[in-house]
Parts: C-alpha cells; sequence; structure tokens
C-alpha cells in the first residue's frame, strides 16, 4: 500500500513539521529497513501476536471477531437462501426439461450470473427502502434499540439482512441451479432410475432419494467452491449497505491506511477460504463412498 | 472414515439450523417490514428530547483527546470533552474550562525576558465547578500531566508544538485550579489553545507511569481504550454509554456536568460510511439528522430541492467554512515562471459562474487565502489585486507573454504546448467536477490542461508533499481565524529532500518580502497593526499568483425542522461544542 | 466451474432432445464432409439465446466503435459540459453551454471571415446587441437562446447563403440529450458509447491476455510434466482458491508507478486503464490454465505427437503446431466467459473507486458517480447496470452456446 500512516498524519495537518515527522517515522519503526520490518511483523505474526490497529488502538483480534461473526452470518444465510431457492428451480427444469419454465428459469440464471450485484444492491435499495420504505437501507440493527426477547433481536437483525442477502445471493442462485439442474439430468438418466420408476416407486421417492442422492456429489463440489465466492461478494455487499464485517473492515482499513488490519483480516479471511475448501473436500468423500483419502 | 461421519453430521445440523433460521425470517420478513414501516412513518413527526441519532459519514477511532486525529472523532468527543478555550460559532476565541482569556490588555498575560529570550507568561483559572464525571476537579495538574504524555517520545501524537509551546506550568499554591503558563516564545497568538487537552492525572496517571517507557504502551493500554465507559474520562456535558467500532457510539447526559443542562438524553451517533444510503436512512428513520460529515454538496443541494418540493420536515444548512481550495502552481514549470501566463489562467476561471452552477452559489468564490469570517480579510481592490473572469484579458496576457494559438486552438510557442497537467485526488466528485469544469475554461483561451488523479495518499503522501505534480495540484488548505500562513507561504518552507520534506509551501514561491512579513506577523501584538501586515501579505499573494484560489467550502449538514439551538460552525471546533443547547422540543 | 457446468447442462438438454426421425435428405446432408468449423457454426446456429447473444455483441462493437458517427448525428459531444444543465432526464432538449456555442462561432468567424465581418456590422447595426469591440458582435449573439438567435438571423439584411450558415450554427445552440446529462451536464448517450469502448476493451483484452497467459502456462505445465507441472499447478490452485474481489481490492489499492520498471511504461493518461488491465490478468489465467493443462495431457499421449518427435520436431514447433490447434475450441469458450467475467470485475474495482479513474468513463465509475445521487437522477444509475448486465448476460449465452457447439457428444451428424 502507498503512503505510510505518517504520511496520512501529514496530509490531514499542515501545522506538522519535519521533527514531528521523523519522530513518528521512529515510533511506528517506518525508518527501518523493509526487509527487517517484513521480518519483524512475520515473526510477530508467528508468535501470535496479531498486532494493533493503527486507527483505534486495540487489538487486531478484537476487531476481527465480531466482523467475522457477522460476515459468517452473512454468507451462510445467503448460502442457505440460495440454495434453498436454486435447488427446487434446478430440480424443476431437470425434470421439465426444454418446456417454458425451464427457458424462463435459465433466462434468470444467465441474469442473476450477469448481473452487477453493487448494482442490484442499489437498485434494490431504490426500490425497497426508498421508495416503498419497507426494509432498511443499511446496518446490521437499529441502533440504540434494547432487545426484551430474543425473538425480538432475530426479527430486527433478519429485516436488516433481507437486502444484503438478495443482492448477494443472485448469482450464487443462478449458478447452483443451473448446476442442480444439469447434475439432475444427469443422474435421471442413470439405470436405476428406470429400475425404481418400473419397481413402481412413488415418483417424489425416485426424484429426491435416487435422483437427487446423486446429484448431491457435484452440487457440493460447486458449492464448496463457491464460498469463496460468495465470501468476495460480501465485501461489496458489505460496504454498499454498510453491514460492519470483514469485507468492509478490509475495504475500510486500506482506505484508511490501517495496514495492520488490512493485512491480518486478509489473512484470516483468505485462510478461512482454505479452511472451507477443505472441508468440503473431506465432506466429498463423505457422500460420495467412491472416493477415499487413504 | 468416522471423522468424516461426524463431520457429515455437524454440517447437517448447522445446514439445519441455518435452513431453520432463513425459514424463520423468511416466515417473519413481512412482520418485519411492518414493524419497520410504522416506526419510519411514526419517528419523523414524533422527534423528541428521549433520543437523537445522527448519522455520520466517515470512521471514528478512540476517544484519547491526545491521539484522537480523525474528523469524526472530534466531533463526538466535544460531547464528553472541552478545553480551556475553544472558537465559537461566530468565529470569536472564547474560554470554556478557563475563567477568561488571560491578555495583555487584561493584565493576564505578559512579555518577560528569561536568560536573553522574550517570552510570555499567562495566568489561567480553570472555572470552580469544572469536574470530571466522578466528581474530580478539573485542575491545572491534569493539564501539566498533558504536557508530559505528549512530550513522551513513546507517545504517537502528531502535532506536538501545541504542547510543548508551553515550557512550564506553575501551579498556585493555593489554588490548584489556577497556574501560569511559560510559553517558550513571545507570540502574540499564545492563547489559541484549541487543540490544547486535558487528560485526566487522576486516571492515567498510574498507566502512564506503568507502561508509558514501553513504544506505544500507553495509548494501548489507556483507559480511554482499556475502559472507555469510566465517566471519570470524561468532562463535557455528556458522557459515552457504548461504543461499536465501526457501527455506533451512544452519549448520556453527564449529571455531575457543571454548565447548562443537556436536554436531550441520548445522542447516537452512527456511522453510515455510503453517503449515497444517507437519505436512505434518514426517511427510514434509521437516523434523524446527518452531521458536517455525511452529505457531499451535490447531495445536499438535491436533497434540499427535495425538502422543499415534498415539505418534509427537515432544514438542510449550508455554512461557509475555512476550506480554502484552490490550485498550487509549480513555480520551477517553465511556462509556469512566467506571472503572465499565470495571471492568464486565473484570469480564465469564471469563479463567479463556478459556484453558481456547481454549488448553486452555496459555496463562495475565492479571492485569496483568507476567508470572509476572518477578521483578517479584505477585499478591497486597492489593497489587493482581483482577478476578475476575463478570458479577453488572459488571451492578451497570453499573446504578449508569446504564446500564439496553434492550428488546433492551442497555445504554442518555440514549438511547445502550452500544456499543464491538473491532478487532484481521486474519488472526489466534486474537485473532479470543479477539475473538468476549469479544462474547458482553459480550453477556451487557448491553454490545454489534462487531469491525472490519484488516491488520497498518493497524492497528499507523494505528490504534493514531494512536489512532484509538474505543474498544477488542486487541494484545499483547512485554516483556522487569523492564521499565520508561514508554513504554506514562507520560503523556508519550501519542501525538500534537505528538510525532510517538511513545510507546505508546495508552489516553491519565493519572496523575501513576505518572508520577511510573516516573521513580523508572529511578533506583532496589536490587532490593527497585524491586519495591515497580513494585507501586504495579500497583496505580493494575488500579485504573484503563485496559486489560483477558488472557492471556500461549506459545511452541510441536515437536521430536524423542530430542532433548536443548533449552529454550525464552518471551522475545525465543531458544532457540538454547544451541545447542550440543542433542543428537540 | 462455468464450464462443466455448462457443459453437463446443454449436453444433457441436446440428449434429451435426440430421438427424432431424420428424411433421406437430411441424412445425406449429414453425410456429406463438412470441415469442424462449419460443425460447430451449424451447432452454434441452434442455440436460439446465444444467437442473440451474438447479435446483441456485435451490436454494442458497432457502436462503440461507431462513436464519432453517433457523435455527429446526435449533434452531441462526449466531453462537452453544460454545468448549468446537470442531472437533465432523458429525452430532454436543452439550450447548449456558452463555451459550446462559442466553439461554433469561433468556427464560423475562421472559416469565413468576410462574411463574418458583414454579420458583425448588421447585427451592432441593428442594434440586437451592444458591445464594445465589433469583433464581438457574433460572440454576444451566441448568447441568445436558439429561438432568439434565429429570428434575429431572419431580420438581418445579409445574403441567404450567410443567413443559412448563421442558421446551421444557431442550430447547435440546442442539444438534444436521448439519455439526459450527468453530474457535468454531459451527454449521457455518448459517455455510454465511450464506456462501451473502455468496458467492453477491458474486458476483451483482460480475456484475451489471461488466455494467452495460461495457455503458456497450461501448455508448459502440461507438456513438460514432473516438477514443473506440480510447481506451476499448485501456484494456480493457490490463486484460484483465494477471494477475487479482497485480492483485487488490495492490489489495486498497490501504486504501480512505486514500481520503477512499470514507472515508465505507465507514465500516460491510460495509467489506470493499463493497470486495471494488468491486474485482473493476474487472477484470472488459472482456469484457462488448468483447462489446456488438462487436453495437453491428454494429447501428449496421442500417436501424432509421438510422430512428429520421432521426426526430430522441437518441444516449441509441436506445443505450438501439433497442441494448440487442438485446444482452441475449449479456449475460445473460455475467454468468451471469460471476457462477461472481467467486466464484472472491472465495474466491481471502479465502483469502490480504485479502477478506471475519470475523465475516462467506463460502466463501473459512471455507477460509482451515480450512487451519490441515486435519489435525484436513478437512471444515471440504472443506465450502466443495464448495460453490463446486458453485455455481460450476451457473452455467458454465446459462451453457452460455443460450449455446445463444439462438445462432440452434441454435434448431430
Amino acid at each position: 500500500m502507498p503512503g505510510d500512516p505518517v504520511e496520512l498524519m501529514i496530509s490531514a495537518n499542515p501545522k506538522i513539521t519535519a521533527a514531528d515527522v521523523a519522530r513518528l517515522r521512529s515510533f511506528y519503526g517506518l525508518d527501518q529497513p523493509i526487509y527487517e520490518r517484513y521480518f519483524n511483523w512475520v515473526s510477530d505474526i508467528a508468535k501470535g501476536e496479531l498486532g494493533y490497529s493503527r486507527t483505534y488502538r486495540i487489538p487486531v483480534t478484537e476487531m476481527m471477531g465480531p466482523a467475522l461473526t457477522s460476515t459468517f452470518v452473512l454468507s451462510t444465510v445467503s448460502l442457505a437462501f440460495s440454495l434453498l431457492v436454486a435447488i427446487p428451480l434446478g430440480i424443476l427444469c431437470a425434470l421439465k426439461p426444454n418446456s417454458r419454465v425451464d427457458y424462463v428459469v435459465n433466462l434468470f440464471n444467465f441474469a442473476g450470473i450477469s448481473v452487477p450485484s453493487f448494482w442490484l444492491g442499489i437498485v434494490l435499495i431504490i426500490i425497497f427502502a426508498v421508495k416503498l420504505q419497507w426494509l432498511p437501507a443499511g446496518g446490521y440493527q437499529t441502533t440504540g434499540v434494547e432487545y426484551e426477547t430474543l425473538m425480538e433481536e432475530i426479527l430486527d437483525k433478519a429485516a436488516y439482512l433481507i437486502l444484503p442477502v438478495i443482492s448477494l445471493s443472485i448469482q450464487s442462485i443462478g449458478r447452483f441451479s443451473r448446476f442442480t439442474r444439469s447434475a439432475m439430468l444427469e443422474a435421471m438418466r442413470n439405470d436405476f432410475i428406470r429400475t425404481a420408476r418400473a419397481k413402481g416407486l412413488a415418483s417424489n421417492i425416485v426424484i429426491w432419494k435416487h435422483g437427487f442422492r446423486n446429484a448431491l456429489i457435484p452440487l457440493i463440489t460447486v458449492v464448496a467452491l463457491s464460498i469463496s465466492s460468495i465470501f468476495s461478494g460480501a465485501l461489496i455487499t458489505e460496504t454498499l449497505f454498510a453491514y460492519p464485517g470483514v469485507g468492509r473492515l478490509i475495504y475500510s482499513s486500506i482506505i484508511g491506511n490501517d495496514f495492520n488490519v488490512a493485512m491480518v483480516s486478509f489473512i484470516i479471511s483468505v485462510s478461512m477460504v482454505l479452511l472451507m475448501n477443505l472441508v468440503a473436500d473431506l465432506l466429498y468423500g463423505v457422500v460420495d463412498p467412491r472416493v477415499s483419502y487413504n | 472414515m468416522k471423522s468424516f461421519k461426524i463431520l457429515l453430521v455437524a454440517t447437517l445440523v448447522l445446514s439445519f439450523t441455518a435452513c431453520t433460521k432463513k425459514s424463520k425470517k423468511r416466515e417473519e420478513a413481512p412482520a418485519a417490514q411492518t414493524t419497520e414501516a410504522a416506526p419510519a412513518a411514526a419517528t419523523t413527526p414524533k422527534l423528541n428530547n428521549s433520543e437523537l441519532k445522527i448519522g455520520i459519514g466517515q470512521e471514528f477511532e478512540n476517544f484519547n483527546p491526545l491521539i484522537a486525529t480523525m474528523n469524526a472523532t472530534t466531533i463526538m468527543s466535544k460531547l464528553a470533552m472541552r478545553d480551556l478555550v475553544t472558537i465559537d460559532a461566530d468565529g470569536k476565541w472564547v474560554p470554556q474550562l478557563a475563567k477568561s482569556i488571560p491578555s495583555l490588555e487584561n493584565g493576564g498575560a505578559k512579555l518577560v525576558t528569561i536568560g536573553g529570550v522574550k517570552k510570555v507568561e499567562a495566568v489561567w483559572e480553570i472555572i470552580e465547578a469544572a469536574v470530571w464525571g466522578d466528581g474530580k476537579p478539573v485542575i491545572c495538574d491534569d493539564f501539566a500531566f498533558a504536557i508530559k504524555v505528549a512530550s513522551a517520545a513513546t507517545v504517537s501524537i502528531g502535532e506536538k508544538e501545541v504542547f510543548t509551546q508551553v515550557e512550564k506550568v506553575t501551579v498556585d499554591p493555593t489554588n490548584p485550579k489556577k497556574c501560569t503558563f511559560t510559553y517558550d516564545k513571545a507570540k502574540w497568538d499564545f492563547y489559541q489553545l484549541g487543540t490544547f487537552h486535558a487528560l485526566p492525572k487522576h486516571l492515567e496517571e498510574k498507566i502512564f507511569n506503568m507502561y508509558g517507557a514501553e513504544n506505544g504502551g500507553y495509548e494501548k493500554n489507556s483507559l480511554y481504550v482499556k475502559d472507555p465507559y469510566n465517566v471519570g474520562l470524561y468532562n463535557g456535558p455528556y458522557l459515552i454509554q457504548e461504543i461499536q467500532l465501526g457501527d455506533h457510539v451512544t452519549f448520556v447526559p453527564n449529571p455531575k456536568w457543571y454548565g447548562e443542562k443537556p436536554k436531550i438524553q441520548k445522542i447516537i451517533f452512527k456511522l453510515i460510511p455510503n453517503s449515497g444510503t444517507l437519505e436512505a436512512n434518514l426517511s427510514s428513520g434509521t437516523i434523524d439528522m446527518i452531521s458536517t460529515l455525511g452529505l457531499a454538496l451535490d447531495q445536499a443541494l438535491a436533497f434540499e430541492k427535495k425538502v422543499k418540493a415534498e415539505n418534509l420536515p427537515y432544514t438542510v444548512l449550508f455554512q461557509p467554512s475555512t476550506v480554502y481550495e484552490h490550485i498550487d502552481l509549480n513555480l520551477d514549470n517553465p511556462a509556469l515562471k512566467d506571472v503572465r501566463v499565470r495571471k492568464a489562467l486565473s484570469y480564465s476561471i469564471n469563479r463567479d459562474e463556478l459556484t453558481q452552477s456547481l454549488f448553486e452559489g452555496k459555496q463562495s468564490p475565492a479571492l485569496h487565502s483568507v476567508t470572509p469570517k476572518d477578521p483578517w480579510y479584505t477585499d478591497d481592490p486597492t489593497k489587493i489585486t482581483i482577478y476578475k473572469y476575463s478570458p479577453r484579458d488572459a488571451e492578451r496576457l497570453l499573446d504578449e507573454a508569446g504564446w500564439k494559438r496553434g492550428p488546433d486552438g492551442i497555445r504554442t510557442k518555440g514549438g511547445k504546448k502550452l500544456s499543464f497537467t491538473v491532478m487532484t485526488t481521486a474519488g472526489n466528485k466534486t474537485r473532479e467536477l470543479v477539475q473538468v469544469y476549469l479544462q474547458n475554461g482553459w480550453k477556451q483561451v487557448g491553454i490545454e490542461v489534462t487531469a491525472k488523479n490519484e488516491p488520497a495518499r498518493v497524492f497528499f503522501g507523494e505528490t504534493t508533499k514531494k512536489r512532484l505534480f509538474d505543474s498544477m495540484a488542486l487541494f484545499a488548505w483547512v485554516s483556522s481565524p487569523e492564521n499565520n500562513p508561514k508554513s504554506t507561504f514562507s520560503s523556508t518552507s519550501i519542501p525538500s529532500a534537505k528538510n525532510g520534506y517538511s513545510g507546505q509551501n508546495q508552489m516553491g514561491w519565493k519572496n523575501k518580502a513576505v518572508d520577511k512579513l510573516l516573521m513580523d506577523l508572529d511578533l506583532e501584538f496589536v490587532h490593527e497593526k497585524r491586519v495591515a501586515i497580513m494585507h501586504q501579505i495579500l497583496k505580493h499573494y494575488t500579485e504573484d499568483v503563485p496559486v489560483l484560489p477558488l472557492y471556500y467550502r461549506s459545511d452541510v449538514a441536515v437536521i430536524p425542522t423542530q430542532m433548536k439551538g443548533y449552529r454550525l460552525t464552518g471551522h475545525q471546533f465543531p458544532e457540538t461544542n454547544e451541545v447542550e443547547k440543542w433542543t428537540l422540543e | 466451474m462455468d464450464t462443466l457446468d455448462t457443459h453437463n447442462n446443454k449436453k444433457l438438454a441436446q440428449v434429451s432432445k435426440e430421438p427424432q426421425r431424420l428424411n433421406k435428405a437430411q441424412i445425406a446432408e449429414l453425410e456429406k464432409v463438412q470441415s469442424i468449423s462449419k460443425i460447430i457454426y451449424n451447432q452454434f446456429k441452434e442455440h436460439k439465446a446465444a444467437v442473440i447473444g451474438a447479435y446483441t455483441i456485435l451490436f454494442f462493437v458497432l457502436v462503440a466503435l461507431s462513436a464519432p458517427i453517433v457523435e455527429k448525428v446526435m449533434g452531441v459531444n462526449a466531453e462537452n459540459q453544460n454545468v448549468f444543465h446537470r442531472y437533465e432526464p432523458p429525452f430532454t432538449t436543452i439550450s447548449a453551454g456558452t463555451d459550446t456555442r462559442e466553439n461554433e462561432v469561433r468556427k464560423y468567424i475562421e472559416e469565413n471571415p468576410e462574411s463574418a465581418a458583414i454579420v458583425q456590422a448588421e447585427l451592432i447595426k441593428e442594434e440586437f446587441v451592444t458591445v464594445s469591440r465589433p469583433e464581438d458582435a457574433l460572440y454576444e449573439w451566441a448568447r441568445f437562446e436558439k429561438r432568439k438567435a434565429m429570428a434575429a438571423i431572419r431580420l438581418l439584411s445579409i445574403d441567404q447563403d450567410i443567413k443559412t450558415d448563421l442558421r446551421n450554427v444557431a442550430k447547435k445552440f440546442e442539444i438534444y440529450h436521448l439519455f439526459g446529462t450527468d453530474e457535468l451536464g454531459r451527454d449521457v448517450l455518448m459517455r455510454l458509447i465511450y464506456g462501451t469502448q473502455v468496458s467492453m476493451g477491458v474486458g476483451i483484452l483482460v480475456a484475451l491476455s489471461s488466455a494467452l497467459i495460461g495457455l503458456l502456462i497450461g501448455a508448459i505445465a502440461g507438456y513438460y510434466g514432473g516438477f514443473i507441472d506440480t510447481m506451476l499447478m499448485r501456484i494456480t490452485d493457490a490463486l484460484l482458491s483465494l477471494p477475487t474481489i479482497p485480492v483485487l481490492i488490495v492490489v489495486a489499492a498497490i501504486d504501480l508507478q512505486k514500481v520503477p520498471v512499470l514507472a515508465s511504461l505507465l507514465s500516460h493518461g491510460s495509467e489506470s486503464i493499463l493497470k486495471l488491465i494488468f491486474i485482473l490478468c493476474i487472477f484470472s489465467w488459472m482456469p484457462v490454465a488448468r483447462l489446456v493443462r488438462g487436453s495437453i495431457l491428454t494429447l501428449r499421449e496421442r500417436e501424432f505427437i509421438l510422430a512428429s518427435k520421432t521426426l526430430g520436431a522441437t518441444d516449441f514447433t509441436i506445443i505450438t503446431r501439433h497442441m494448440f490447434p487442438n485446444v482452441i475450441a475449449p479456449l475460445l469458450v473460455s475467454v468468451t466467459l471469460g471476457v462477461g467475467e472481467s467486466i464484472l470485475f472491472e465495474a466491481a474495482l471502479s465502483f469502490l473507486g480504485l479502477g478506471i479513474q475519470p475523465p475516462t468513463p467506463s460502466w463501473g465509475n459512471m455507477l460509482f458517480n451515480a450512487q451519490e445521487l441515486i435519489y435525484r437522477a436513478p437512471f444515471l444509475a440504472i443506465l450502466p447496470g443495464l448495460l453490463i448486465l446486458f453485455v455481460t448476460i450476451s457473452f455467458n449465452y454465446v459462451g453457452d452456446g460455443l460450449q455446445d457447439a463444439i462438445d462432440p457428444k452434441t454435434i448431430k451428424r
């Protein structure tokens, strides 16, 4: 990142003198050569000392906790929502391929993949927050409200989640639904489906127990790979909806030159994504007995 | 394999909870919508003194007054912390924690010579009733302690001079609230201690003693960080009840506050970083008003129209501020060395049209660096040179200077095009607008100007600091009234590698007469004479044209129409200095 | 992932359509020898949405390239600003800014100095304008409203030819804005068109260059295998698993001018565009590399490669002459899908203020500029977003169609 915290201070205050600058530079250790600074930083990280935020003067870990939770809630709800919408849509299309429904859903899927989520977010804000005033335009809870019951709290926070979740989910819905459709089509072509039908099993059982169970395997891969992109997307969505998650933390710390926070939150979020990828890989083995990790 | 099964179960449980959460939410969504809509319709007329929610567009940091540098923090901290003196909304220095401002006239201050150096001694007395939130009196020791902390090499304080200029604090042995400050220089503006903050010695001293030796140790362990809800840390009309970093801060009245009783029982500052959604938040009742760090001017203008058209219960306030938008010319540029070219540049700026069309007259054109509210201001054409828009004058000057129009309309001399680059901070909408507007005006007189914008960090951290802009840099200076422009005008303040890039004379303006006048200004204790000196400086400034003045920025805020006692100040001492006067009833 | 997904999806769609009887003529037609490109083309035509998408893209490209012509036809200029008429809604006619008018008049004076002198004298004689210097008379006239200016011409006693010329000048005093004006009073239509050039240009360039990078890396990894393969593929996997947007934001925040080698390359006005292309390329070559590596791995074992090896062909020749032609088809799909994705990323970065810098218009930064005043001028935000949507969706459909077309399983023979 260009500029260091001292430069930022100078730009904010014309009265800072050369002596001040030299003093502050040595204070932040900025007068040391770059490799030394890097080495210090890495050894601190290795020791588990994630350092302090320059802006807030509190340990980065304290900031990361709530931010990670918020992002986790947003991403999980969004993932669950996309799956809940996408899987039925995909199956519906797979059962009636090339029907009118299939074409409409397909168009919707393509639109979902192609729409810029931030733009959708803006449009949603215009419609639901400004024109209709049904939903709040941003934030994560009503400020200054003391919740009497847990229910009240969930309700309140849910209202703040609706728009971000929709704008974040739209792309994954498109993706998952297209994928479910093709995976399901493939699964339904298998011989055992025909056998099951011939046996006279109820079509629901055939679809869910025989068809969907098999479509699930490739679907898991796609979902796992999508975690990274949902996480990515959360950054822009969070910025747009003023939702206090890791994404906004990264963005605002870069803009505010709080480089320690930016680095650490970036590292943590990347490791989180990698961890989820690993979990997905392991899951793959669970769902598909043919895969083994011996 | 067993572990996989456990994993599977875990994920199933997880996804199940996620699903139920989701489905719950989906069921309840309509309910949430109605509850949302009801207050949205109801809050606007039903505002009362029980609560005020203020939207703010900038991040805030911790509230240690010595460490905090962000504007958002300054605005909020004035609710909870007060200083010896401040500037009021009319632009005058007034005492806050001090009983009165010492001066040579009222005998509170005197010039002394100590060890052959001329110095100032001033007697300050803190008002009797002034106490910290825990009831302990605010005493001179609190200020002496602040000086001690600020002077420590282990504390990262930005502008140290405010504290170190006070060489010695001698406390009256009979009255801990009365003391004599000895200043290191005999400067007339010794009483301007607006950013000279007190620290509660009775709470913070132990921490400083414990961690003060460690680099950054004090500021990380200060109670302002570790225990920000400790009432003893604050001496203002409000106390901090809750801080959610990156989201909001809640203030409640301070029962021990000694001044006028605050009317509003709860003030919440809510951070809304995306200024585009501020308005939506306002109309949905998430916030009741928008602070000065919120709407851009364009948005405020649009919102004012909407307020008028739809008869909304809001008032949009515009207050001319001391923020001076200008273009620094790099006087080392060969073409800009010619004063005629610089004058031509100034002549071809239609400042009136610019402020009328882009700002609808809500920001005012600038003649020079001193703002109209400043006692040092002048617009007298006999005292300074005024450049009224006149493209023909500009063309005449350029012709004289030997720049002739080429076939493409751009002037050339000796085969070189009259071409400049105007740089500014990328992403600042207003500046980018102004930039494009100016480019157009200059094109009319045959000057080609291209725009090049950089992120603020690069622009301020490198480009302007090291004078790396080849011809023009568009940005603003924030000044306080009666401020000696030494750091921007004096030839000793030209940043270079030699002086470690200190000083803000980024133009490279060298004028011996001005250098001398600037020195005289500091030492002149008579107001009228100071004004005369400043006018001479401005004469040189407008005659040499090292800078193209553009306009003064205005502060913008949106308040509910029923709100009373709210006054924007337009300078760096925010409106929250008078928060106890605000009322909604 | 998209690749996989579309692949299966369409393949199956086609298969399920399969059982249809063909008549003899059709069979004869199918038995004729067809070139592969012909087959792909025919197959592609079957995919209706893809064809529509292709035409949409073609339309956008044509419009973008014919920007100067559109400017002429609409009588607007992309850069001309009119600060007194900002945020005008679509379909409005407004009077042009003074500078536009004065420019027109200056052009007229420069082209016809004699007749200009006559007109100036007439204008002063008829007392339509009062000026201190006669050469300013026409400029004063240029300040009139269009109708008043026209009326003035009618009343002057000058040649018809000059009158016609003057009328042509006066016509330019009013401008019709199809899509209204933006925050500087610039014509939104023209900015969108120039934005199309930038955004689609960036998208296509990024897709092409990252395809090249991917091709190179994939080919090296696939052909040589072993340690090189392992290393390159681990890098690819690592980059693939990173969350794109945060990484892009961090990288976009780096000032490339601080890197000495790049400083000289990037010192021009197009700096931000080049930088963006560069950054997007770094993070978008991986899927291509994987794809190419996969194809090359299977090709490596084929007889014709062995044959050329025996004949003494160098590695370079084998890779470029014999292997690349076999990966072109899947590469094409990947590039097409990549364009859509790159456009989205460009928009996202510019939307955060870290992408293409003004005044160069791009769809993303037009959105960025519009979001502040979304209530006053929602069309400013909606239009660029719609264009992004249309173009990206078209590229995705075309990619989908191409994928079907090159998939041997779906080819009807």
